[in-house]
């Protein structure tokens, strides 16, 4: 009994090889050459799996996506589609865990029939799809995940071609914070942070930069809060105690929210009188703080819908608002402009093929609410300028906003392929 | 034991079954098999504790994660052999177990329920805060699938899906029929014993914390050759496994099948698979009706779904 | 130094009082009826809601949110125990886990669907948002509050067990049950009450949370569970009193650990809690079963 399971299980090893074998010729002799490929005709529908948090604390940001990924789904349908092909847009709970998102990915392409991927919260998720990406051969247009591994270590140096990213990542939490930070008249700084690689890897880029810039300051405490964190009393008594000029901090979310009332309520912002908040722009956090937000911290995020003060945004915005009767946050612009992506580089190429849509993506140009969007030939970054500014009050909206911008160019901290040697990292001398 | 034979027949038609799927059925198919088959293995091994000896532990993710990163170290730094690498998560799996089960078999009930967790949480925040050596909560990433190597002589690839979904059949089945081996050995009737009266158990001249612990070493070491096959399979091994979450895993699934059966972890780990899949499908709100589906079968199952069946066939067939 | 020692020591009273108010329902409920109630962490989740919504929408003050927020959540401790956790009382303990985990599950997705997707972030209170200055540093007046309200909660609970009929038959049942169902007392009636009280104590518990957490999400009472769950295991599972005493071990600890370690983490609170477990199985104050 025990031989033939063996025995058996040889021959069906061999037998599936056999199967996958044909299988990759078929596909390989499919590939259309010649004519097929001068008078390309699409089949529709076009189909986009979009994977975002949809239950749990976070379920609101994977609503804010689905906004704006819907409502681009709508304007484009209403037009007639991408090169008159109807767009077809299915979500998925990405529930935050690596495996889940796998699963999503996996069911998208192999079982729905999508042609592109967007969306993916969190930087575990975006790192375990990596691997499986080019198996898959679909485009996945990261509108959230913020690790630079994502598109220096799989993009540019593994060659994962598949995977392009809509926002910016932890460069401009940290980097572009330096670069505001440098300008201040302060030269301690402290930090509370999530205690997870994004926290760490944030603060850790922050001082090295701040540093370079600034020789002379100094890094007097560091505090960190696990994943739930409902108590910031402890960090906050950590801050006041270093006594620092400056707090840095890339808590986001409802926690940003819970340590910002407890931070005031101590009365950190009387001692601290620079405070920089990386995502503290996201509308969830401005919404719930209402008329309680502190003035004059410097905020930032992937976008924030008063940036750029032009007609395509605002416009943008105006319609957002009347579909939704919301303000747009940034990553519902990013799931908007995920699916733009999609049709411009569907239109430039013709196809709806994986491969032609990478090659047109590369170094293509977009204009989007956010402004124009260059993707780096080397690491499919997006490169654009998101502002950073000090919270104020404006009676036009019931919450605080961003305040005198100062925009960093996404250029000048973002690092520099080949990712490696002196001169690959802000600050650059030219 | 001798198998009845409408259970060879179903044995021999599940085989047959699986076997159709590898060959002939999607990519995504392919993939909600393996996971399925995955999820067996570590409930099936798991529920020797629970069903066989009546054990709650509630820190098999620990092990789980011992065999994930027992592969992911061994391939990162030693050999990248697919069955070496599936080996030492399961000699790791099985050490920790061991480590473990010596502080927690001396307690039975709530209180080993309870140690077990502290100590699988223990697992869970040192594969989260030792980030140089783990990588913190983005865990192991980018392990691959190298050729499984006969010494050179023979190479069988299976970095295709279709490739590897041999490998973790014929894994599973061997498991299975290791798992059926165990449960009617000595050592097996030795532990149901324990189960329905541990102090006559003692009387009779058993040790019974020698034995808990065999038990519990044996069921950790399927958690690790489970946790090792996912790695193989998602590329990656994360701090998420070890967590309390994913330890009550095989909990639900050897419940929702039935706990004294052998089938009964297998049929769990269809249902909770095929059935999340199903719900997602159709709904956004999938907690609400998973956890609705969940309660209809607690309240109407509550043998499990393989118990209630082989009532019904017993039923049938006018046996006892 | 000295005013951060005091500080960080009110901060964890303060955390171990929410922590108890939490595990207090764990405990009672797990003495009394065996049961561990994951879905526990679910009725300080609803507690937040409807505290929130009576004070939206009722244009209540607060104190009558709070009176009448967590009744509403009686209400579905008496659904979920009298129709679908009492079917389960004699089958075995992971049915009971299993049951609730169901529950946690429904009431979580519930909430995403009445109360919508995002966070909501309620103002702050007009009335106790101030602060009082502990040795020159500021420290909120809700959460002195919170540091006297959960020592009353205790003592509360103390009377009402030794000193009334209730708390009798209660202490008669969980001992011993048939023989109290041998003498007269209707102990599926009993089962509800205490249930009921329980969830009562958990929703309140999160009403409370809500001005000091400042923010409710779908979600929110998984991480509150784990940590009753730690202290009513530390302090040994059905006593009040080792909830307590866990309650304010963990709160101070926890924050202690954060302040003074910023290495401090998690593991050290599941190495405590190991070590409590095998030192005394049944807990700092628990009675072995």
């Amino acid at each position: 009994m025990e031989k033939m399971d063996r025995r058996d299980f040889l021959k069906r090893v061999g037998a599936g090889a056999l199967v996958t074998g044909a299988g990759a010729l078929g596909s390989g002799v499919m590939v259309p050459t010649g004519l097929w490929a001068q008078a390309p005709k699409i089949k529709g529908p076009i189909k986009v799996g979009y994977q975002a948090v949809l239950s749990g604390t976070l379920a609101g940001y994977g609503e804010f996506h689905k906004m704006g990924a819907q409502l681009a789904v709508e304007e484009i349908n209403q037009k007639g589609g991408i090169a008159g092909v109807k767009v077809e847009i299915e979500f998925r709970d990405s529930t935050m865990k690596p495996d889940d998102a796998i699963k999503n990915a996996r069911y998208f392409v192999d079982s729905w029939g999508a042609d592109y991927l967007a969306g993916v919260d969190s930087s575990g998720q975006a790192l375990a799809l990596a691997p499986i990406m080019d198996k898959l051969d679909r485009v996945l247009m990261v509108t959230h995940a913020a690790t630079e591994k994502l598109t220096e270590e799989w993009v540019f140096k593994k060659g994962i071609k598949q995977i392009f990213r809509m926002v910016n990542s932890t460069y401009h939490d940290s980097n572009a914070a330096a670069f505001i930070a440098k300008d201040l008249p302060a030269l301690k700084w402290a930090t509370v942070s999530p205690k997870y690689e994004y926290g760490f890897t944030c603060w850790k880029l922050f001082q090295e930069t701040l540093k370079k810039l600034k020789p002379g300051v100094s890094f007097p405490a560091e505090s960190w809060a696990p994943a739930g964190t409902t108590d910031f009393r402890s960090h906050i008594n950590t801050i006041m105690d270093a006594n620092p000029d400056g707090l840095y901090s890339t808590e986001w979310a409802g926690e940003l929210i819970t340590f910002l009332k407890q931070a005031k309520q101590a009365g950190l912002f009387d001692k601290v009188k620079h405070v920089m908040l990386p995502v503290g722009a996201a509308m969830d956090v401005l919404e719930g703080m209402g008329a309680e937000m502190p003035d004059n911290l410097w905020i930032s995020g992937r976008y924030f819908f008063l940036y750029p003060n032009n007609k395509d945004n605002n416009d943008w915005v105006a319609r957002f608002r009347k579909r939704w009767n919301h303000y747009p946050a940034y990553v519902s612009e990013a799931g908007y402009s995920a699916i733009y992506a999609l049709k411009a580089a569907v239109e430039k190429s013709g196809s709806k093929e994986t491969k032609a849509l990478i090659q047109t993506l590369e170094g293509m140009e977009l204009d989007t609410p956010a402004g124009r969007r260059l993707f780096r030939k080397e690491d499919h970054q997006a490169m654009y300028d998101v502002p950073w500014g000090k919270t104020k009050g404006d009676p036009k909206y019931p919450f605080k906003i961003m305040g005198e911008s100062k925009v960093i160019p996404a250029k000048s901290y973002f690092s520099r392929p080949p990712f490696e040697g002196p001169g690959a990292d802000p600050p650059f001398s030219s | 034991m001798k198998l009845k034979s409408w259970q060879m027949a179903l044995v021999v038609l599940s085989l047959l079954a699986l076997v159709g799927v590898g060959l002939f059925s999607g990519r995504f198919m392919i993939y909600l098999a393996m996971r399925v088959m995955i999820l067996a293995i570590f409930a099936l091994g798991y529920n020797l504790l629970l069903g066989q000896t009546g054990l709650l532990s509630f820190g098999h993710g620990a092990f789980y994660a011992a065999g994930a990163y027992g592969l992911g170290f061994f391939g990162l730094h030693l050999s990248s052999h697919p069955l070496l690498g599936l080996l030492a998560a399961v000699v790791l799996a099985a050490v920790l177990a061991l480590i473990i089960g010596f502080f927690c078999v001396r307690h039975t009930e709530i209180y080993f329920a309870m140690l077990t967790l502290a100590f699988g949480m223990m697992v869970f925040s040192l594969l989260w805060s030792a980030r140089e050596v783990t990588g913190g909560d983005d865990g192991l990433v980018g392990i691959m699938r190298d050729p499984v190597s006969f010494f050179g002589l023979l190479e069988i690839p299976i970095g295709k899906d279709r490739q590897y979904y041999f490998l973790v059949l014929a894994v599973f089945v061997l498991s299975a029929w290791a798992v059926q081996r165990i449960r009617l050995s000595p050592l097996g009737l030795a532990l149901s014993g324990i189960r329905e009266n541990a102090n006559r158990a003692e009387f009779a001249g058993l040790s019974v914390k020698n034995y808990r612990l065999a038990v519990f070493v044996i069921s950790g070491a399927f958690a690790g050759l489970a946790g090792g096959l996912e790695t193989l399979l998602e590329s990656n091994a994360r701090p998420f496994m070890a967590h309390w979450g994913h330890s009550a895993e095989p909990i639900l699934v050897s419940l929702l099948g039935g706990l004294q059966t052998f089938a009964g972890p297998l049929a769990g780990s269809v249902i909770f698979i095929a059935m999340r899949e199903m719900v997602q499908r159709f709904t956004e709100n999938w907690m609400l009706w998973f956890g609705i589906v969940l309660l209809v079968i607690i309240m109407g199952f509550r043998g499990g779904v393989v118990g209630v069946f082989q009532r019904l066939i017993g039923q049938a067939g006018g046996g006892r | 130094m000295l005013q951060s020692v005091v500080q960080v020591i009110l901060a964890g009273l303060s955390t171990g009082m929410f922590i108890w108010l939490v595990a207090s329902g764990l405990t009672l409920i797990f003495g009394v009826l065996g049961v561990l109630n994951f879905a526990h962490g679910s009725f300080y989740m609803l507690g937040a809601y409807f505290c929130f919504t009576v004070l939206k929408y009722m244009g209540a003050n607060f104190w009558l949110g709070l009176i009448l927020g967590p009744l509403c959540v009686c209400v579905i401790g008496f659904i979920v125990e009298r129709f679908f956790l009492r079917y389960v009382y004699h089958i075995a303990l992971p049915y009971q886990l299993l049951l609730t985990f169901a529950f946690v599950l429904i009431f979580d997705n519930l909430v995403k669907i009445v109360w919508g997707a995002g966070s909501i972030s309620p103002p702050a209170l007009a009335a106790l948002g101030g602060s009082v200055d502990v040795l020159g540093r500021k420290f909120p007046i809700y959460n002195i509050l919170i540091i006297v309200v959960g020592p009353l909660v205790a003592l509360a609970l103390w009377g009402m067990i030794e000193k009334t009929w209730w708390g009798r038959i209660i202490r008669a049942s969980s001992s011993d049950r048939e023989m109290a169902s041998a003498i007269g007392v209707r102990v599926p009636a009993l089962f509800t009450s205490v249930f009921v009280f329980g969830t009562w104590l958990g929703a309140l518990g999160g009403g409370l949370a809500v001005p000091y957490v400042g923010i409710m999400t779908s979600g929110m009472g998984e991480t509150i569970i784990i940590e009753a769950f730690i202290v009513a295991v530390i302090g040994g599972l059905g006593s009040l009193k080792g909830a307590f005493v866990g309650a304010l071990v963990i709160g101070v600890l926890t924050a202690f650990g954060t302040r003074f370690f910023p290495t401090f983490d998690m593991f050290l609170t599941f190495i405590l809690m190991a070590g409590i477990l095998l030192w005394r199985p049944q807990g700092l104050f628990g009675v072995a079963r």
